[in-house]
């Protein structure tokens, strides 16, 4: 970024300091007390008490997902090891004749050996070379592979942090969307994800959570899948992981 | 393409025969509401313990807003420190007056919007265009309006209003050639045409469905991707965000999502959800290399310190209250006139703007029957805040001269009953002229609006208090026993109550 | 209403005084004048024990009545005592005197429209179902979309007259779909609106009070009762 911008963004940086101080004066005047500086007390936050408590066993939650993934149009399938997973996503790679698979680049995604299977595709590796356009690489690919940080069985979801190894545009661009997701991430409800947020002390960019393929009901309420975000969406549940 | 408002012309009750007349617009509303409505009754209801969500939600919005200046601060000193550049707007013109310094500084050619009913208030669109920036709409239904030269017409589902020939038709001179009628296919065309914009654009414009305070993050939620697509890949952000838009932590945001997209659309959660915490890490891959957040004022703070209306700002945007309204369900969106539609429409509007003088009638297209209110996610008394506008317009000498006489009538009359008895006398010989078979059907003067519809009853022979006399005379002659059962119940009643002091 | 209470050995008392709970003149606005006629309500029964009325939305309007006083002290103390003590019929009849069957006797197909204040705002819901159901020989068939407002809204209907005609001829429509022979409701105001219509579009849909339906159905019973002994 050159100085000149630099510097302008900077004026502004400043100016707004300043309007903040007015804008917060200006609502505390509107309640009509004192600028309030210190954390106030919240007895209430959050969800309510009993849901805090609500909590499924292990193949309650792992069906109560399927459930909800598949009732928003995705598809849910369990796979006992790494090796059968990249089977999956092998044959279904064949199967639609795909020539661009893009997968975040993490080690357990390396394992499912994709390059190797299936050697007359083109498999990439998010952001593994600097010099790339990932986000081209991302609108030309088929195939997106992901390994989610966590799935919610309550809501059906998918949530997928993002970081240097781990674009969001490889769970966005392609038109079909395989979620890798290891069983012992899968947890019942959606605070269980969000709670820890607030304990850590920087976040990723981006933080999606995904319950299913993109869709819109905008035209006569007549339902329509993948609009925007891909339109095919498989999460494979890994027993062993 | 140019994006010119719909024009807007009339009074409330002349746009709203207008809409009563279009049939096609009528159905699809209809359609509509009912369809979300029923989702959101089928979605609360499996939910279960929906009154104490929405209680939560409320003690939530309420506490933030009571608090505002410090989550407000909060969140900005947080959102900086993620190297977002946050700017404060007073009014529309000054937050468009930032977002054009910033496209100026970028040379933009091409901005790419997802859904943002701020940016609509602002106007936003037309302001870009004016500096040759195009300004695209990339949610299905938004872009299908923009084509049309059209407003929103439902917070959710804006071109609810559109049949599927029309979109077609639109679509089509998009496109330069005929696409059919056929729901996917037209759906196919907009992703492909609107990805080459997204991955030209210069700037991606978002609004904001929730800001974390404690983290400085914003939280969108949205269906089709689109959101998710200019806040990941053109290489500048403008976030738009109502100051009041607001919650302190991701605990909350549980809350949030899980009355939000319920009450909106009856999911469990929108298909993206998505917590955006400042532009790119530097090692990041994507994402957009500049951020900025530009909180905007506009009339929002006129509710702070106003016990009437500060609920107002517990808004999440959900579009509950259309779907409840039977008012809305017969005459759209357009018909109110402004940027926000339906019974949260009706309030704002006015609300945000404070100049009595100028306020239409909107505040009376309603029967305060209180659906809004009900099935509003954080408890709004929309219905309460209705007679409020009515009020303060009358308070301040702007209401219709003829019903200030006819008010001030009804005061006289209803103050002394000995007058109210005269006026009732005067009524049922006056009515003799228009009373036939016991009803009346003259279309004259007040009585047009009521008989257009229905025969009017006439008064009857004798009122009830006129009667009372006797009646009590034959029941006191009956003299029948207090039943003691009932008789105990009361007295029970009583005590509970008063403590047993009665009026014997 | 009176008749009913009767039974019980309840006479009813009506303070003359009395003119309109103000709720028009609320509704519009214009709360001076409201105040004016709600002051002979609060005067008029000032020295009750208990308040009954047959509408649901006169006694939501009370409810009001604290908010509008709130320069007067005096009187919205007044105000806060008469609210306390106000009842809509139904729900006098069956929380305070506890009395769900009244014995009556009414064998007809019947539809039930809940009144918005009434039902959404005062919360009387299950009262009038519970005096109904125990009606004998009575069909209650469920009003598709019961709890939609009927477009009477007082002076809505007059001020929005072609949205509110909208309304009730939806309204009307469902009640018409039933097949019920009557529809019975909590409000007069509902009730005009909707017979109204129903009465422009001639049907012949008998449209009723639920003090009204009642009290035929015991009358009924009675003279039956009577017959055969």
């Amino acid at each position: 970024m050159s100085n000149a911008r630099k510097d302008w963004l900077q004026q502004l940086d400043e100016a707004s300091k300043q309007k903040q101080e007015q804008f917060l004066n200006g609502i505390a005047a509107k309640l009509q007390r004192p600028r309030m500086t210190q954390k106030p007390q919240r007895p209430l936050q959050g969800a309510p008490q009993f849901w805090e408590q609500f909590e499924l066993g292990e193949v309650e939650k792992l069906e109560m997902f399927q459930r909800n993934f598949e009732a928003a149009g995705g598809y849910v399938l369990r796979a006992a090891t790494l090796a059968d997973a990249s089977n999956i996503i092998v044959d279904k790679a064949v199967e639609l004749k795909a020539m661009h698979v893009l997968r975040q680049d993490e080690q357990l995604l390396e394992q499912l050996g994709l390059e190797q299977a299936m050697p007359q595709v083109k498999v990439r590796s998010w952001n593994d070379d600097a010099l790339e356009d990932w986000k081209a690489r991302a609108a030309e690919a088929d195939i997106g592979v992901v390994l989610a940080d966590y799935a919610i069985a309550y809501t059906g979801s998918l949530a997928l942090l993002s970081s240097k190894t781990k674009g969001r545009s490889v769970s966005l661009l392609p038109t079909l969307l395989f979620a890798l997701v290891p069983r012992s991430s899968v947890v019942t409800r959606l605070g269980e994800v969000l709670q820890p947020l607030d304990e850590l002390k920087r976040l990723p960019a981006g933080i999606h959570f995904v319950s299913g393929p993109s869709r819109s009901a905008d035209i006569e309420n007549d339902l329509t899948i993948g609009v925007h975000g891909p339109g095919i969406v498989y999460t494979i549940i890994i027993d062993e992981l | 393409m140019s994006t010119q408002q719909t024009e807007l012309k009339g009074t409330v009750k002349e746009r709203a025969q207008l809409a009563l007349n279009n049939d096609f617009l009528r159905q699809a509303v209809k359609f509509t509401t009912e369809r979300l409505r029923s989702g959101k009754l089928k979605a609360a209801e499996e939910h279960g313990n929906w009154e104490e969500w929405r209680e939560r939600g409320r003690q939530i919005r309420l506490h933030t807003i009571a608090h505002l200046d410090y989550y407000l601060g909060e969140f900005a000193n947080n959102a900086r420190e993620n190297g977002v550049h946050v700017h404060f707007a007073d009014t529309a013109q000054d937050a468009i007056s930032i977002a054009l310094q910033i496209a100026k500084a970028k040379e933009a050619k091409s901005a790419v919007k997802s859904k943002s009913m701020v940016t609509e208030e602002i106007h936003l669109n037309q302001a870009l265009q004016s500096i040759d920036c195009e300004a695209i709409e990339t949610d299905l239904g938004e872009y299908i309006i923009q084509l049309a030269n059209e407003t929103p017409s439902h917070i959710i589902i804006p071109a609810i209003h559109k049949n599927r020939y029309q979109i077609a038709e639109l679509l089509s001179e998009d496109a330069g050639e005929q696409l059919p009628p056929e729901t996917s296919v037209l759906a196919g065309y907009v992703r492909k045409k609107l990805r080459e914009k997204f991955l030209q654009a210069d700037i991606g414009v978002t609004g904001c469905n929730f800001a974390i305070a404690e983290s400085g993050s914003i939280v969108l939620f949205e269906n089709e991707g689109n959101a998710r697509m200019v806040s990941t890949v053109p290489k500048t952000q403008i976030t738009f965000m109502g100051m009041e838009r607001i919650i302190p932590s991701w605990a909350d945001l549980e809350v949030m999502a899980t009355l939000l997209p319920r009450s909106a659309t009856g999911q469990k959660l929108t298909v993206y959800m998505s917590g955006i915490t400042g532009p790119k890490r530097e090692e990041d891959g994507d994402g957009p290399e500049e951020m900025h957040i530009i909180i905007l004022d506009n009339g929002r703070s006129l509710q702070l310190g106003d016990p009437e209306f500060q609920e107002l700002l517990n808004c999440i945007r959900c579009g509950a209250c259309l779907n409840a309204c039977p008012v809305y369900r017969h005459i759209g969106g357009h018909a109110y006139g402004g940027t926000y539609s339906g019974p949260i429409g009706a309030v704002l509007t006015p609300a945000l703007k404070k100049n009595v003088a100028e306020w239409d009638d909107i505040a009376n297209a309603s029967s305060l029957c209180g659906a809004c209110y009900e099935a509003c996610p954080v408890k709004i008394p929309l219905h309460d805040m209705l007679v409020s506008l009515r009020r303060r317009k009358v308070e301040a000498g702007h209401d219709h001269p003829l019903e200030r006489v006819g008010m001030k009538g009804f005061g006289t009359v209803m103050s002394n009953v000995k007058v109210y008895h005269r006026a009732l006398k005067l009524g049922k010989l006056g009515q003799k002229v228009v009373v036939r078979d016991g009803g009346i059907r003259t279309k004259i003067g007040p009585l047009k609006g009521w008989n257009s519809h229905r025969v009017a009853p006439s008064i009857s022979k004798q009122l009830f208090r006129e009667q009372y006399g006797e009646l009590r005379s034959e029941l006191d002659q009956q003299a029948k026993a207090a039943d003691p059962a009932v008789a105990a119940r009361m007295r029970e009643w009583l005590t509970g109550r008063d403590g047993g002091a009665s009026h014997e | 209403m009176m008749r009913l209470l009767a039974r019980y050995g309840i006479v009813l008392e009506f303070p003359n005084v009395q003119t309109c709970c103000g709720q028009p003149a609320y509704n519009s606005g214009y709360w001076k004048e409201a105040r004016a006629a709600a002051k002979t309500i609060i005067h008029a029964f000032e020295d009750s024990d208990f308040v009954v009325t047959p509408s649901g939305s006169c006694a939501y309007m009370i409810h009001h009545y604290p908010e509008m006083f709130k320069e007067e002290p005096e009187w919205q103390e007044k105000a806060l005592q008469l609210q306390r003590k106000v009842f809509e019929f139904s729900n006098f009849l069956v929380e305070v005197l506890g009395i769900q069957d009244l014995g009556a006797r009414f064998p007809h197909k019947v539809t039930y429209h809940p009144s918005c204040h009434g039902s959404r705002l005062l919360g009387v819901k299950h009262e009038p179902m519970a005096l109904l159901n125990n009606v004998e020989g009575l069909e209650l068939v469920p009003l598709p979309f019961a709890e939609d407002c009927c477009g009477f809204g007082g002076t809505f209907a007059i001020k929005m007259s072609d949205i509110s005609g909208a309304m009730v001829a939806e309204k009307a429509e469902h009640v018409i779909e039933t097949e019920a022979e009557v529809l019975v409701g909590l409000d007069m105001g509902c009730l005009m609106n909707i017979a109204g219509h129903l009465r422009y579009r001639n049907q012949p849909v008998r449209v009723m009070h639920l003090a009204e339906l009642l009290y035929e159905g015991v009358s009924y019973s009675d003279e039956h009762t009577a017959n055969r002994a």
